[in-house]
């Protein structure tokens, strides 16, 4: 008895003392909620109006528009598919007609959940605790944002129609690859009105939410149409839809709308731009300023430089024995080599197609606009501009191939060495640059001195800091895909230099102008000269180190220059029609050579060539045969590559040289004495 | 004096009596009515509601925080500054249209900005100017060529310095000539203009600047002949009408590095004033002189 009445009394001490308990928990929940409440945002009303910033649009040169950025594109509820109504309310909340803001059960459940079963953390959040989160709180969790949030939800579910709520969180929902709200979401995976959608691809988009890179359909469509599943489970265990039409609708194959340019093939190039706009109007601007922005880009020429890199590297994995590798997982991407193109319209400067690496998805370091990588004898063609404006030499000047020693004030002498590690004697300077001879282009640097060729440079549009050194001569100083292109489009000009561009026009969301793109380009070359020096690279095209170009079936009147650094660190190849300019190049982000299974080095003939003829052979395929404009005052003459001597009938493999006006073949023949 | 009861709370001794005071229709009344309340939360949800209604009832006074009304506030900053960029270029276009001369176009043009002209108001402005200054900016015949390309489709400016960058476009927007008109050529322009029956004191640009023309012209020999040929850049114009130069004003205010002046010229019949501008720093140095003042030393100038 005595027992008995012990445990009644100390179950009332435990009754007071959780009545105590209860009392003080009252009163803190009083005054939290108070101080929960004393920083709450206010609500807009109408809540329509979180959809009213204008987006930013980027357009391409072609018309389509390639990117939308801020705002959204909203619609009334009655423009939502009903599939894909039920399907987020399946999947999202399937409570939302009846709760009040928070669903207590599923909160209950989601608690125990996240307390007892071990590493579970179980979410509860309704439409509207969501809809709170996304327009007012930032991403960053804690107790007492949640505890806001959940508040807003109450006065949301107090201050509006269940409709406008659905139709508020509809509308600004992220799908990922860049796509807000529904609207753009059917756009942007279907091509179709967000009312057009049927069930299945309802199903696939009520699933994106909840993760959009996880479940981003262009790139693990696995794991999305996973999820699809789920939704569809979903919807047919609240009743939405029967079990046979969700295992129907898991069943039928999706056609998705091919990846927006923004999102596959366009990201560099759109990166680039966006900077500028940043660098010009500032990120407000940008974002929520509702601008119509034309840019430069061709996307069917991006989509195919785009192809073509992609092609290009993966053939190179087979040729470097990394494909096996790969697939056996031994190597990740970032051990791959990565490739960059550029394509400028070469009368004008607009950047056409920019790609800065194998997959933007994996690496957003754009190799297209960097300057640090080295262009080895891509350089060439600017020291032989500045020998032949300088010296007055010519193609047909002859020097002496053999190794050289350049003395270098406070430094050890420079000792440069050919490609091939042979010397060939007396060889014309054509013939030198068709071979990329090095001991040739360190004669001509010593002739000129390396600061002239760097003023070349800089006159044809690289823009990069260049070291007054001689190794200068031989691509020593990094520069970018970018500039390399624009420099080689000048030399497609006849010597007159656009700079490179990218945005043709800007104007505010009136239509009314902000900036015009205005061509206009400055003669700084010699046409005579520059015509000697494209003369030199079409040799390099049709019988030189760029001949992969005719032998992979580019048959239009192209120059160029192929470029390798030491140790097959970079492969480049930059040439170009009378219309088109295009750079490539392909190499390692670490610091590690390129090199085929035999471990023999790639050089930009191997690695670059491919890839720029195959983009080019796309890209031109309708264009007719055009040939490069010839300059007054120039001749062509025929003679032979060991003497510079005029061809006879019995020369060997007589080469044609262009000599301008006062030039002639007579005693041009410089020994250095560089020993 | 009231009694105070007192109740004395004793502890039931048995465990019937323990039931029997459980089950007390207070208690049970207590429990229904605390049950009721969490069965009518969780089916009517009035807790949410008497909150949601609370915080409807207080929005008015909270702050605008948060993402949405943050990037409302950044829209809003962008289309005002936006709306800076058009409207100053609407007015500086606006004003283009209605120039009557390069040298207006020059005065409209805003920093870092540049504005468009149709090509027949680009024909109209150069067929004003004398022949020799228009050989200068671009030959007849070259303009004659221009103009039966047909594909002169505007004409952009864009201030080059004191000067004028002139790119005549084609539908593409490339540039078929860029043209330049220096500060000398633009300032030579020197369209004067000519009010009859006028005189300086009823033009308020004047006002407490206006010389006896001996004085003017003392103070303008004192100055070199660079500065003379700043100030007065095309005496002729001075020379074609009969009179005697009687009184010269200086227009208080500079535009474009220009500054008015003002000749007055007196013969027999009338008196008129010929406008005409001068250099900006030439027409100062004149100013300092006739004031009889030093110049001014700009405060980063050494001593």
């Amino acid at each position: 008895m005595i027992s008995t009445t012990r445990i009644i009394r100390t179950l009332i001490t435990l009754f007071y003392l959780a009545a105590a308990v209860a009392g003080t928990g009252a009163v803190v929940i009083t005054g939290m909620f108070f101080y929960i409440v004393k920083d709450l945002p206010r609500v807009p009303e109408p809540l329509s109006r979180i959809i009213e910033t204008e987006p930013t649009e980027i357009f391409a040169a072609t018309g389509e528009r390639i990117m939308l950025m801020g705002g959204r594109e909203a619609i009334p509820l009655s423009r939502v598919s009903p599939h894909f109504i039920r399907a987020i309310l399946a999947t999202e909340d399937h409570r939302f007609p009846d709760h009040h803001g928070i669903d207590k059960l599923r909160t209950l459940k989601a608690m125990a959940i996240t307390l007892f079963v071990p590493g579970k953390i179980q979410g509860a959040s309704t439409i509207t605790q969501q809809l709170a989160k996304n327009l007012f709180f930032s991403f960053r969790r804690s107790y007492m944002r949640k505890l806001q949030e959940l508040m807003i939800a109450f006065q949301i579910e107090s201050q509006y129609s269940k409709d406008d709520i659905l139709e508020a969180y509809v509308n600004q929902i992220p799908f990922g690859v860049g796509a807000y709200g529904i609207e753009n979401a059917a756009q942007t995976f279907f091509g179709k009105s967000a009312s057009n959608l049927n069930l299945e691809e309802s199903s696939l988009l009520a699933g994106l939410p909840k993760s959009p890179t996880r479940y981003n359909p262009y790139l693990h469509f696995d794991r999305a149409k996973k999820r699809q599943r789920i939704v569809l489970l979903r919807m047919a265990a609240v009743n939405f839809i029967s079990q046979q039409d969700a295992d129907n609708a898991s069943k039928t194959e999706l056609q998705l709308q091919p990846l927006p340019v923004r999102a596959r093939t366009g990201s560099y190039f759109l990166d680039t731009v966006i900077k500028r706009l940043e660098n010009r109007y500032g990120p407000e601007v940008v974002f929520h300023g509702g601008l119509k922005v034309t840019t430069t880009l061709d996307s069917q020429m991006q989509a195919w430089a785009a192809q073509s890199v992609q092609e290009g590297l993966q053939k190179l994995d087979r040729t470097m024995g990394l494909s096996d590798a790969m697939e056996s997982h031994e190597l990740d991407t970032e051990q791959l080599p990565q490739g960059a193109l550029v394509a400028i319209q070469t009368n004008s400067g607009a950047v056409k197609a920019l790609v800065g690496g194998r997959n933007y998805s994996q690496s957003e370091y754009n190799r297209a606009v960097q300057n640090n990588r080295l262009p080895g004898s891509g350089f060439k063609p600017f020291l032989y501009y500045t020998a032949f404006e300088k010296r007055n030499l010519h193609p047909a000047t002859v020097l002496i191939d053999r190794p050289v020693t350049i003395s270098v004030a406070g430094a050890p002498d420079w000792k440069p060495k050919n490609f091939s590690r042979e010397y060939n004697g007396p060889i014309i300077l054509k013939q030198a640059f068709l071979s990329s001879i090095n001991t040739i282009a360190a004669q001509l640097v010593a002739l000129t001195g390396p600061e002239d060729v760097i003023a070349t440079a800089k006159r044809f549009g690289i823009k990069s800091p260049l070291s007054p050194v001689y190794s200068v001569a031989l691509g020593t100083s990094g520069v970018s895909p970018l500039e390399m292109a624009s420099a080689f489009a000048t030399f497609a000009t006849g010597g007159i230099r656009h700079n490179p561009f990218f945005i043709w026009r800007v104007e505010d969301s009136f239509g009314r102008v902000l900036e015009e793109k205005i061509v206009s380009g400055e003669r700084l070359l010699d046409p005579a000269i520059v015509h000697q020096v494209v003369d030199m690279m079409r040799g390099v095209v049709d019988s030189g180190t760029g001949s992969a170009v005719r032998r992979l079936g580019f048959n239009l009147p192209a120059a160029g220059k192929t470029g390798t650094t030491n140790r097959y660190k970079d492969a480049w190849f930059t040439g170009f029609t009378p219309t088109l300019c295009t750079s490539v190049w392909v190499g390692f982000d670490r610091n590690v050579g390129l090199r085929d299974s035999r471990n023999i080095g790639i050089t930009g003939g191997r690695g670059a060539v491919p890839i720029w003829t195959d983009f080019m052979k796309k890209t031109l395929a309708d264009e007719p045969s055009r040939e490069f404009g010839i300059p007054p005052g120039i001749r062509l003459k025929s003679v032979n590559p060991r003497t510079g001597q005029p061809a006879g009938y019995y020369t060997k493999d007589p080469i044609q040289v262009v000599l301008r006006n006062g030039q002639t073949l007579e005693g041009e023949h410089i020994d250095l004495n560089l020993h | 004096m009231t009694e105070i009861k007192k109740y004395h709370w004793a502890e039931p001794g048995t465990i019937n009596e323990w039931v029997k005071r459980m089950f007390a229709i207070r208690p049970l009344l207590l429990c229904l009515f605390i049950s009721a309340l969490l069965i009518s939360e969780l089916r009517f949800d009035w807790l949410e509601q008497t909150v949601g209604s609370f915080l409807v009832s207080t929005n008015g006074r909270r702050p605008e925080s948060g993402t949405i009304w943050e990037t409302g506030r950044q829209t809003r900053t962008a289309r005002k500054f936006l709306e800076q960029i058009v409207s100053d270029r609407q007015a500086s276009q606006q004003e283009t249209r209605q120039a009557k001369s390069f040298k207006e176009i020059a005065a409209t043009i805003l920093t870092d900005q540049w504005v468009m002209i149709a090509p027949d108001h680009f024909r109209r402005l150069y067929l004003q100017l004398k022949p020799e200054t228009a050989e200068k900016i671009i030959p007849p015949f070259d303009l004659l060529k221009l103009i039966n390309q047909k594909n002169w489709d505007r004409t952009y400016f864009e201030k080059d310095g004191d000067g004028l960058n002139i790119y005549i476009l084609d539908t593409e927007n490339r540039v078929l000539t860029q043209l330049t008109i220096s500060p000398r050529l633009l300032y030579g322009m020197g369209e004067s203009q000519v009010k009859m029956d006028e005189t300086l004191e009823n033009l308020p640009q004047f006002k407490n600047r206006i010389y006896p023309a001996d004085l003017f012209f003392q103070a303008l020999d004192s100055l070199g002949e660079a500065v003379r040929r700043d100030t007065i850049s095309q005496p002729d114009q001075l020379l074609r009408y009969p009179g005697h130069i009687t009184r010269v004003g200086i227009s208080g205010g500079a535009l474009s590095g220009f500054i008015e002046l003002g000749f007055e010229i007196e013969n027999a019949t009338h008196r008129i004033v010929i406008l005409m501008n001068g250099q900006e720093h030439a027409v100062q140095r004149l100013r300092t002189k006739l004031e009889g003042r030093k110049p001014m030393r700009r405060k980063h100038e050494g001593m």
